[in-house]
């Protein structure tokens, strides 16, 4: 079974976009900690200003596994960052393809026209983050030429939350 | 002859202490527009220097103006600018800026994510630095992100130490984060393939 297609995501896509994003979560343990809503992918992804893009994996209707019944099985989301060294970068921050579909060469297909993309849109590089102790994830991207930006010049990701934003923005 | 007083003062006079400070400080903070292109590349070049990567800044104002100021911006940018009474030994009156932009995290939603935030060395002390970053938490707020995320090198310890101060959380240490990058030699090889 190899026969699938890679599209661009439409706004009849969100649910199953949302219902991937929770999949992955759940693999991560963090399935409670998804807060976004359908109605919030739409507005946010499909409205005059895309804060996101998405890429579908599907299957056609005599190629699904028989446990599960859906078409779409796979997704990448990225958005364009900004690097003031070198200029706009792909940034992949979701990537996941359901496991009953591992091995036949989606993953590498969703990379593969992730690239596409990056240089068409003429980026100088793809960015993303992978938990330390993904090894699977790490070995993924390495065999693809990724280097660790965190290992090679020490970069650590910080967050400001919504609660100390709220703090500072009301200082005098 | 205006009647005035002199006097010590008292606690309550701190608000207005600090809103003297400042004005002497005497900047202003606002949008950048195409005409600072030159001063963000100046500036971004400094804070390479600083952190010894000069040559590695390969950017180029043209590229600036049409990424930041075209039909689709890929980055937005805060610029302090001080009078000319005020400008900087070289005569500069832009003497600080943050770059960000727009992100978006799969479970919560829209993110600001900081890129690059610099104020000129003779320029410090007189908080530019976190009257941009509390324009950022505003901006932030008004576009309904759940949170501002941004990169420290770990050796940053004076940088680390002022984000902490206003709340913020190490994700790499807490959540074991690291990043990638899979540059444009291997992006090439994957489309060929």
């Amino acid at each position: 079974m190899a026969n699938f297609n890679l599209r661009k995501a439409e706004p009849k896509d969100v649910p199953d976009i949302l219902r991937l994003i929770k999949e992955l979560a759940k693999y991560e343990e963090m399935e409670d900690q998804v807060k976004l809503t359908e109605k919030d992918l739409l507005e946010d992804g499909f409205g005059n200003h895309p804060f996101y893009h998405c890429v579908i994996a599907d299957v056609p209707a005599e190629h699904r596994c028989s446990l599960t019944d859906y078409s779409v099985i796979g997704f990448a989301m990225y958005y364009f960052t900004y690097d003031p060294w070198i200029g706009k970068l792909l940034y992949l921050e979701d990537f996941y393809v359901m496991k009953e579909y591992r091995g036949f060469g989606i993953g590498s297909e969703i990379l593969k026209t992730l690239s596409d993309t990056a240089v068409k849109n003429r980026c100088s590089s793809m960015h993303f983050i992978v938990a330390e102790s993904n090894k699977a994830s790490i070995d993924f991207y390495k065999r693809r030429g990724a280097s660790d930006l965190s290992l090679q010049e020490g970069w650590r990701l910080f967050r400001i939350d919504k609660e100390n934003l709220l703090k500072m923005s009301a200082e005098e | 002859m205006a009647n005035f007083i002199l006097r010590k003062a008292e606690p309550k006079d701190v608000s207005d202490i600090l809103r003297l400070i400042k004005k002497m400080a005497n900047f202003i903070l606002r949008k950048a527009e195409p005409k600072d292109v030159s001063d963000i590349l100046r500036l971004i070049k400094e804070l390479a220097k600083f952190e010894e990567m000069e040559e590695q800044v390969v950017l180029t104002e043209k590229e600036l103006l049409e990424d930041g100021f075209g039909d689709h911006p890929f980055y937005h940018c805060v610029v302090a600018e001080v009078p000319k009474d005020k400008q900087s030994v070289e005569g500069y009156t832009v003497v600080g800026f943050a770059m960000y932009y727009f992100t978006y995290d799969p479970w919560i939603g829209k993110l600001l994510y900081l890129e690059d935030f610099y104020v000129m060395k003779e320029f410090r002390g007189y908080g530019i630095g976190s009257e941009i970053l509390k324009r950022l938490s505003e901006t932030a707020v008004k576009a309904r992100c759940s949170g501002m995320h941004f990169i420290v090198a770990e050796w940053n310890t004076s940088s680390i130490e002022f984000y902490k101060r206003r709340g913020a959380a190490d994700l790499s240490h807490e959540e074991g984060w690291r990043l990638y990058e899979i540059d444009k030699r291997n992006l090439l090889k994957m489309t060929s393939k």
